[in-house]
């Protein structure tokens, strides 16, 4: 009795989920949310509006002039998790394993997939840059949304030997060790995003003891939610080495030069950058082109020439990447992006997202779906006709 | 509603009217093809044949006029002096007869706050001529330069209108200043005279700076050079280009207005063209010629006519004939779309107007195909009416000048211009279609006296089939444009405003899809939701341009802004009748159907 009791809960549980009536409320819901992210573009930018309506578990109100926020909706993640349900719930329960169904089969199929890469590249994409100059030779990508405190070793002439603290260290405070160094970071304070002014009489005292920074105020700005503009962090950071200190020094992204210390003969760069990531092969830009439409000046093309060298894999050759026209190496691809002083700085799009493939199976999977399903019904529909006018005639 | 009837004494005449009907409606469409092309004697339409580069691309002089004198009077030719001057003619006077030019009335000017400054009170009279506003070329450069660092979305009526003045004025001007310096003794002629002559470099470098087309060929595209610059490479001791004395002779016949002379210039000047490129020039001077755009839309008009005509009399005589003269209009349709994507070798989705042209043709196709399934005249009404609302839109759209412009960079792609581009832009044709379809029987709900059972369901189950059409073209598109986002910006979605729009469509026709399957949706709330589909796509297709925001925002339109909330609203209004029960607008007797309530 139990037993069967519960199977009917369960029964029950995946009847309202696979019901056609929830596939339609969320389809709905989703729509709103399409429109209301569409339309938040225009003050929050891409990246704010898609994170505060689609990557979001609920959407959340903040009357003007209060400190709360209220739900208001369910976010994209939420519906597009209840669309999954159903759909998975309806697929298992309600539609018949025919053949007749095979169309729909694929559809849903294809559909869930697709829901899928969504997920997946939310989670896992990595977006990069690499700006490269003519002649120029890179090895590593920049991520401009996060940054790092790089420390660099320029003893040796030949080689810098580097060190990067990321952003998450930093605002976990405290002191932090560098690896493969005598040093370690005590941080004082850090900012996500600040303006820097040149300190006048009357502000309050800095953190800062040695440096620039001894004579430039911090102002704490909010994070940047618009996708042209980019946070410049700051922090206040203290090396001490076999117990001395260095004194505190600001190190900001808005800062041009780094700042330099000594110790035991080994001199120490504090600078805030874009934070990098090291590729185990290299890229060097032989030749950046912009070609625009005679007598106009309508871009045509942007094409980039790079020689690609990946020694532990023995792969060394010339790359010519433009519009539409990527390079894909190593899990990561590399799209023309834009382009700088004089036609000589090539800057590429870098991005790692292990689920790029799965739109493309989904978008086979669905198309052949659609033709199948759509072409059993519209012979079922000539049938019909054809029937009724016999029925017709006979009569 | 029967077939032809056989028994009637008028078989002859049913089975032959449609034919004569589709004839005559032919022969009117292709008659811009026939004329003597000549004005005074000379021959203008020969001399616009010549190939010129402008805009990065090849084209005939044809073009430009006809471009430039939309943009500066929105009007392909004009009356003056009580006869029709026509682009071609109105090209010559500006480029050799600037004093006749002058003084026609070409700017038009609307806002009245633009008339205020130039001392005008606001009348009947909305074109001025160059001549007029000469004294005031000054007050409006400084007015448009105030406007122009202004944003174009946050510019007010006025700013917009002044900046769009000056753009006028100076495209005008730059037209003056391409074969010769506008009012020089002696033109062209003069000036290849004295192209070492001290002071010339500086007419030279005017020439160079403003000319707005290059008509000197080269071997290459960009070996193309335009007057100022053979000049001036004619000065630094080059040999003097072979088609400059042409030209001259052409500036001075025209000038004189020397019949013979003219065109014996102007054979001159075609024989140095590269065949190939006067080839494909006389093939866009016919297009321009026969306006098949503007035909269709007449043809398709008369389609629509003579239909509500066969709803009142002779149904089975008249629809017919509206079927086969729709067809003609497919007909011009399909030729004006095929020569497009011949003269500009791209497939036929290359910007916001040749969309329209598309959306109207995917849906008047799709019409026509209904007609030849069910015969009932509704496949005919709603073709008509599409085709013909498509190409009154991109009339509209195609004020901006060149339809045929290069494709930027990342666009420069025919095999997604191909694939993505087309399919979904069928998608939107698909959509509207089934919402015309779904206007058309809530009209006939309301209107009908009588209404066939036979015949709502019938309208009902295209609707139906339109939808699943529209959703496997909607979706493929849309994930074909999120794998070419991928190729190219390294995203397969972005969230971006055009991919939302596109995907709002799929949304919105699953949903009808699912609410019917469910049954929570009947015939009249599968129809009312129908309608709805044409605001989506509506919006989808032009509102989010007007955002301004995205990757996608390459045709930013301010304009239209009102006459999509108008568009939106009728929209609205038809979904309340469709829901409405049919006695309300027709008190006639007989049972009402019972409908299903609407999801």
């Amino acid at each position: 009795m139990q037993k069967s009791e519960n199977k009917s809960k369960l029964t029950k549980f995946l009847d309202a989920a696979l019901s056609l009536k929830v596939t339609i409320v969320a389809l709905a819901m989703l729509m709103v949310l399409v429109v209301a992210c569409t339309l938040a573009q225009v003050d929050m930018g891409t990246n704010g509006a898609v994170n505060a309506y689609m990557r979001s578990f609920v959407v959340w109100w903040k009357p003007t002039g209060q400190n709360f926020s209220i739900p208001i909706f369910p976010g994209g993640t939420t519906v597009g998790f209840v669309l999954g349900v159903n759909l998975i719930a309806s697929q298992l329960r309600g539609l018949a394993r025919t053949w007749a169904k095979l169309g729909l089969w694929l559809v849903h199929i294809g559909l869930v997939l697709l829901v899928t890469a969504e997920f997946v590249s939310a989670a896992l994409q990595v977006d990069a840059r690499l700006a490269i100059e003519e002649g120029q030779t890179v090895s590593f990508v920049e991520r401009p949304q996060e940054f790092e405190l790089a420390i660099l070793d320029t003893s040796d002439p030949k080689l810098d030997d580097v060190y990067g603290v990321p952003e998450s260290l930093l605002k976990g405070g405290g002191t932090i060790a560098i690896p493969g160094t005598p040093l370690s970071l005590r941080v004082h304070a850090y900012f996500k995003n600040t303006e820097l002014g040149r300190k006048a009489e009357g502000d309050p005292p800095t953190m800062a003891t040695m440096g620039v920074g001894t004579g430039v105020t911090v102002k704490e700005a909010p994070p940047v939610t618009s996708d042209d503009e980019h946070n410049r962090p700051a922090t206040f950071v203290e090396p001490l080495a076999a117990g001395k200190s260095y004194g505190t020094w600001l190190v900001s992204a808005a800062m041009g030069a780094p700042q330099a210390f000594v110790h035991e003969g080994h001199t120490y760069q504090l600078s805030m950058r874009p934070r990098r990531e090291y590729l185990p092969y290299a890229l060097t830009l032989k030749k950046f082109s912009h070609d625009v439409y005679p007598g106009t000046d309508i871009p045509k093309n942007f094409s980039s020439l790079v020689h690609l060298v990946d020694k532990p894999a023995g792969e060394e050759r010339d790359v010519l990447i433009f519009m539409n026209q990527p390079l894909r190496y190593a899990g990561r691809t590399f799209y023309q992006a834009s382009f700088g002083k004089g036609d000589t700085l090539s800057v590429l799009q870098v991005v790692e997202n292990p689920g790029w493939l799965l739109p493309y199976i989904s978008c086979a999977l669905v198309t052949l779906g659609l033709l199948i399903h759509f072409a059993m019904g519209l012979r079922r529909a000539q049938r019909k006709r054809q029937r009724q006018a016999a029925a017709a005639q006979n009569a | 509603m029967k077939r032809i009837d056989d028994t009637s004494k008028n078989t002859k005449l049913a089975r032959y009217l449609p034919w004569l009907a589709a004839g005559v409606a032919l022969i009117g469409a292709v008659s811009g093809l026939f004329g003597s092309g000549q004005v005074r004697n000379m021959d203008v339409q020969r001399f616009a044949q010549l190939p010129v580069l402008e805009g990065g691309r090849v084209k005939p002089l044809d073009s430009i006029a006809r471009n430039s004198l939309l943009v500066i009077r929105s009007q392909q030719s004009f009356r003056y002096n009580d006869r029709t001057v026509n682009a071609d003619e109105w090209l010559l006077d500006v480029l050799f007869r600037p004093e006749v030019a002058d003084d026609q009335p070409l700017f038009v000017i609307n806002d009245p706050d633009v008339l205020g400054l130039i001392g005008i009170k606001q009348s009947a009279e909305r074109y001025f001529s160059f001549k007029t506003l000469v004294p005031h070329v000054d007050e409006i450069q400084k007015q448009s330069e105030a406007a122009h660092p202004i944003d174009a979305k946050q510019r007010t009526r006025y700013q917009s209108a002044i900046v769009n003045l000056f753009e006028r004025l100076y495209l005008y001007h730059r037209l003056k200043h391409t074969m010769q310096i506008a009012g020089s003794e002696g033109g062209l002629a003069q000036e290849i005279k004295d192209v070492a002559a001290p002071g010339a470099d500086e007419r030279q470098n005017a020439l160079r700076e403003l000319g707005l087309f290059r008509a000197l060929p080269g071997v290459k595209v960009s070996d193309w050079r335009s007057v100022g610059e053979a000049l001036r490479d004619a000065r630094a001791g080059q040999p003097l280009d072979k088609g400059l004395a042409p030209m001259a002779r052409v500036g001075d016949a025209w000038a004189k207005q020397d019949a013979p002379a003219f065109n014996a210039a102007v054979a001159e000047v075609l024989a140095m063209a590269r065949p190939e490129e006067l080839r494909a020039a006389k093939s866009e001077l016919s297009f321009n010629l026969a306006q098949p755009f503007y035909s269709g839309m007449v043809v398709y008009v008369l389609a629509l006519l003579i239909l509500f005509v066969s709803w009142a009399y002779k149904p089975a005589l008249l629809q017919p004939v509206a079927f086969a003269v729709l067809l003609v209009g497919v007909f011009i349709h399909t030729a004006g779309l095929t020569s497009r994507v011949i003269l500009q070798g791209r497939p036929p989705v290359t910007n916001l107007y040749s969309s329209a042209v598309f959306v109207g043709w995917g849906a008047v196709v799709l019409g026509a195909i209904l007609e030849w399934m069910y015969r009932k005249g509704f496949g005919t009404a709603v073709a008509a009416a599409s085709g013909f609302a498509s190409l009154i839109i991109a009339h509209h759209l195609a004020a901006d000048g060149d339809t045929m412009e290069m494709m930027r960079a990342v666009l420069d792609s025919n095999f997604w211009l191909a694939t993505h581009v087309v399919t979904i832009t069928i998608g939107y044709s698909g959509t509207f279609l089934a919402g015309a379809i779904a206007i058309g029987w809530t009209i006939r709900k309301h209107v009908v006296k009588d209404p066939d059972p036979a015949a709502g369901k019938a309208l009902v189950s295209m609707a139906y089939g339109i939808i699943c059409f529209a959703v496997l073209f909607s979706f493929v598109g849309t994930v074909l444009g999120g794998i070419w986002a991928d190729q190219s910006w390294g995203r397969f979605w972005g969230w971006d405003p055009k991919e939302n729009g596109a995907l709002l469509i799929v949304l919105w026709n699953a949903i009808i899809l699912h609410a019917r399957w469910g049954g929570y949706a009947r015939d009249r709330g599968i129809m009312a939701m129908a309608i709805f589909g044409n605001i989506i796509t509506s919006l989808s297709w032009f509102g989010v341009n007007m955002l301004g925001v995205g990757l996608h925002s390459y045709g930013f339109m301010d304009k239209a802004f009102w006459a999509l909330v108008a568009f939106g609203s009728t929209q609205l209004l038809l979904i309340a009748f469709a829901l409405l029960p049919r006695r309300f607008w027709h008190r006639g007797p007989g049972p009402i159907a019972p409908h299903a309530p609407a999801a």
